[in-house]
């Protein structure tokens, strides 16, 4: 048996709310909103409270897809990130760093956001990296 | 947030969100708070609740309205003006804060000698609003003890977005109603994590903490923290631009992570077309969306709830972000990912954990140099958090220090949208968002409870226009602009005036970024998202 | 009273009398609901007060059904207030829990949470540990039957007008666990806009709530907007009291009468 709740910070608006998501033996069963946290005082609006319900949905991606013949295939970890990493390779040498361009996300963490860059900058050698804060 | 930077310094919210409970006055602009940031309400509602005054300004009316102490509807694209306006009655009145200019701004003298030539009536003519309600505006504003503004893309998803935005610069130094408690310029941020993002550099010309690319201290120092001999010193490419690069041969691969710009940029059809061009497209997401659809590979990247890390909210608090459920089916942090790519092409990352990226990124980043993960535990910090033992910063620009010593002000006129209303495209055209549903609509539309609440998209519209187009609430119209068509069920209600139209933007089958208007901002590069010109018909 | 409590929880868990015992710990620097089983520290337990007392509470019961319900056979223990037990009473009667696989363990609430929350009972039946403070009169509904008809219809639907829709106040009710919601009923109340459909969101939850509604007052704090929603129910308890002689879960076998056929019973 076993009943978590986890304190973490909401996926959606710019709020920042903090809640736990409440999990019974890996499956996520509600969302409790945290009374202390100073930002949301114990509160949430509708898609706060819902937001465990698109975690484990049917729909989420679970393998990685390569297109093949036109058609995105299932394949393994091994060969997407293989075939990733030569293609920009190839592109690199190519047409130079900047003929490569990164669009890094509002949606995920500090230390996604900063490794994406990171890669940009440093192993790609350009600046083309932007998310969508215009949007 | 160019704006805020270009006027204050720092592009970032000035004040904590618990303190718009106490302000006296909060003026409300191209924000609807209720529905996109219901928690930031709350402190509005208390606001109200504690005696204080809301006003209200924006081109469709939104629920806090009902509680304004004035609401106006101004024209579409038209802030530039009514803030100009309020500020010509503010000078006609002597409301503005004298002390507070002479000590901690300059350019004054520029920004007072460019209004000379704008009237009241101007201002009116513009905006549609009665000089009256200009006058009581610019006086509930100025009066107040302590006056915050919130805003929000209203605001800056204009060809004019960075005018607007020093324009409300300009208004809260004018009456000195900046770097107090309860008082400030405060925009929302529209994405949890877009305040993070920002600080991360995940933006073509800085690196975190907004440190410059270009040649100097920060190029260096950043090559020397990374490994490598040089770092590239030539600004990056913007979002819009990659892709328009993609068209002029320049730029011949993407890499997409967690976004959907089929959905979310303005033209959508022309982002499609990019996209099928680029030799190759690496999405990587947690749902196959429009975007991954279109990819050459699609990574299975976790969401928030299967993986550590840290988000920074829009006041600047950094919290933690926790993993509560093991990852579903393959699927593998992006952080791994990215790792695991880096690690293939030959850039070598030995990263064991989440924390560990943190502690780099703190050592690099003066503003998040004292945040660590065992600080994290309990309320957060905001940042700028300079060392391990600061408290963290709460509101910025403390008693008029502006981040850049003086506060700025700009000189700005009226400019109209790019696209205007003509008799072939006779309506005018503005996005947003519904209670229920976030962006586009990825993982809300996945949620039974969301999707239970708005299952499609709407058209906003008035009844004298559903009159006119002969259609009653519910049918269908054909809503075309220059650059494309959709089909949408329509609603009719008086939250929009005649010729005015509103669509929420999270619906990928009657996705409204067909019609928007790719055209952006000359400094920030936001597109118009806000206004366009369409034609409308029974379906 | 608080190392009483960890005593009691102990002495059940090592003897085997509960599977586990849903309470409230310290973790992360805040409060959180969590499941205490066989073997755990009991050192970070707590008991819901950060800087006042109570303000850190949870819907412990809701806690408890959501584990009962996937492991039907197992007893636990649960932390309970006055309110609480009063809620462990109203979901025996609607049969969501067996009070046979349930230990609870009461403690009372001190003077000044019985009295910000206008308490009628602020202590269960049965205390494990501390001292325990009668119940306090419902001022705040007499203030407002005080107010004349138009002041307190227009005090309410501005009110009202404030909801942003967010169901918190259900979502969090250890008294709601309906799988067929009546707020998500279109022909009562329309979906899709806010503000939400005023008066009739509210009262369709008011009514509902009528004889479950055990006054633990965690709706109003979880409410956005501030709704005073406690007041709301507060004052439809009264009417159940005064039209039928029921206050939901003060007497542990009693039936609703909103659940019997025939005739009203005598007063």
């Amino acid at each position: 048996m076993d009943y978590r709740n986890t304190l973490t910070t909401c996926t959606y608006c710019g709020c920042g709310c903090n809640f736990f998501l409440e999990s019974l033996d890996g499956k996520l069963t509600g969302t409790i909103p945290c009374k202390t946290s100073p930002v949301n005082e114990g509160k949430l609006c509708i898609k706060g409270w819902n937001v465990h319900q698109f975690v484990q949905s049917e729909r989420r991606l679970k393998q990685p897809l390569l297109r093949k013949n036109g058609e995105l295939t299932e394949v393994s970890w091994e060969e997407a990130l293989a075939f990733t990493a030569s293609k920009l390779k190839e592109i690199k040498e190519a047409n130079g760093s900047d003929a490569i361009g990164f669009f890094a996300s509002a949606k995920v963490t500090n230390e996604e956001n900063y490794l994406m860059q990171k890669f940009a900058r440093a192993a790609i050698g350009t600046n083309n990296v932007d998310h969508c804060a215009r949007l | 947030m160019a704006g805020l930077a270009a006027a204050f310094g720092s592009g970032a919210m000035t004040n904590a969100v618990s303190e718009l409970e106490l302000s006296d006055t909060i003026f409300i602009i191209g924000s609807n708070t209720a529905t996109s940031h219901p928690l930031v309400a709350t402190r509005i509602f208390r606001a109200i609740e504690n005696g204080g005054k809301v006003i209200v300004a924006d081109p469709r009316k939104n629920q806090i309205a009902d509680f304004a102490e004035l609401y106006i509807q101004h024209n579409l694209g038209t802030d530039v003006a009514l803030l100009n306006g309020m500020m010509r009655v503010i000078l006609d009145k002597n409301l503005q804060d004298d002390t507070f200019i002479a000590e901690n701004t300059e350019a004054f003298q520029a920004f007072k000698d460019a209004l000379d030539d704008f009237s009241v009536e101007e201002a009116s003519q513009i905006t549609g609003v009665s000089v009256a309600d200009i006058e009581t505006l610019a006086t509930l504003y100025a009066e107040a003890g302590s006056a915050s503004i919130v805003y929000c893309m209203g605001i800056t998803q204009h060809t004019t977005g960075v005018d607007n935005v020093k324009s409300l610069a300009n208004l809260a130094m004018l009456t000195g109603n900046i770097g107090k408690l309860g008082s400030g310029v405060n925009p929302l941020r529209g994405q949890n994590n877009v305040q993070g993002a920002c600080d991360m550099g995940a933006l073509p010309n800085v690196y975190t903490g907004y440190q410059p690319v270009t040649l100097g201290p920060a190029n260096k120092k950043f090559a020397q923290a990374w490994g490598v001999d040089e770092l590239p010193s030539n600004i990056g490419l913007t979002l819009p631009e990659m892709l328009s690069g993609i068209e002029k041969d320049e730029v011949k691969a993407l890499w997409i992570m967690g976004e959907n710009p089929v959905v979310s940029d303005p033209d959508a059809n022309h982002v499609v077309k990019a996209l099928e061009k680029v030799e190759l497209l690496i999405v990587q997401d947690i749902f196959l969306t429009p975007t991954a659809k279109l990819a050459d590979v699609v990574l299975p990247g976790t969401s928030f709830a299967e993986k550590d890390g840290t988000f920074a909210n829009t006041e600047r608090r950094v919290t933690r972000v926790r993993k509560a459920v093991d990852p579903v089916g393959d699927s593998k942090p992006d952080w791994e990912i990215i790792q695991d790519i880096s690690n293939r092409f030959g850039f070598e990352m030995t990263y064991t954990s989440p924390q560990e990226i943190f502690d780099e990124i703190a050592s690099l980043t003066p503003s998040y140099a004292g945040i660590s993960y065992d600080r994290l535990e309990g309320p957060g910090l905001q940042w700028p958090c300079p060392t391990k033992e600061h408290p963290g910063t709460p509101f910025l620009h403390k008693d008029g220090k502006f981040t850049r010593g003086k506060g700025l002000f700009h000189a700005i006129g009226h400019k109209p949208p790019n696209e205007v209303v003509d008799d072939e495209y006779p309506f005018w055209m503005t996005t947003g968002r519904v209670y229920a549903h976030y962006h586009t609509g990825t993982m809300t539309r996945n949620s039974e409870s969301l999707d239970f609440e708005v299952r499609e998209g709407f058209l906003e519209m008035n009844p004298a226009d559903a009159k006119t187009l002969d259609v009653c609430d519910g049918s269908q119209v054909k809503m075309a602009s220059r650059r494309g068509e959709i089909l949408t069920k329509i609603m009719i209600t008086e939250r929009v005036s005649p010729g005015l139209v509103f669509m929420p933007f999270h619906f990928e089958e009657a996705n409204v970024n067909k019609l928007t208007n790719p055209a952006f901002d000359p400094i920030a590069k936001i597109p118009e998202f806000k206004v366009c010109a369409v034609k409308l018909e029974k379906a | 009273m608080i190392d009483r409590v960890k005593e009691k929880i102990n002495e059940l868990l090592s003897e085997g009398s509960v599977k586990g015992v849903v309470a409230l710990v310290t973790a992360n620097g805040h409060v959180a609901p969590c499941l205490f089983q066989k073997g755990d520290d009991l050192d970070t337990l707590c008991l819901g007060d950060t800087e006042k007392s109570g303000d850190a509470r949870y819907p412990l019961n809701r806690v408890l059904c959501t584990i009962a319900r996937q492991y039907p056979d197992d007893v636990f223990g649960v932390l309970v207030r006055g309110c609480d037990e009063r809620g462990l009473y109203g979901l025996y009667r609607l049969n969501q829990l067996e009070p046979d696989k349930v230990v609870p363990i009461g403690i009372p609430c001190p003077e000044s949470l019985a009295q910000a929350c206008e308490c009628k009972k602020p202590y269960p039946d049965d205390i494990v540990a501390g001292e325990k403070f009668e119940g306090i009169s419902q001022q705040g509904v007499e203030d407002m039957d005080n107010k004349d008809l138009s002041t307190r219809f227009s005090f309410w639907m501005d009110q009202f007008s404030k909801c942003v829709k967010c169901y918190g106040c259900r979502n969090i009710c250890p008294m709601c666990f309906c799988r067929e919601c009546s707020l998500e009923c279109e022909d009562l109340v329309s979906k899709g806009d806010l503000p939400v459909d005023i008066p009739v969101f509210h009262l369709t939850r008011a009514m509902h709530m009528a004889d479950r509604c055990i006054d633990c007052g965690l709706c109003e704090e979880a409410c956005p907007s501030d709704i005073p929603l406690r007041l709301l129910y507060k004052k439809t308890a009264e009417i159940m009291n005064t039209e039928f002689g029921f206050t939901s879960g003060i007497n542990k076998n009693e039936k609703s009468p909103l659940s019997l056929m025939g005739p009203a019973p005598e007063k």
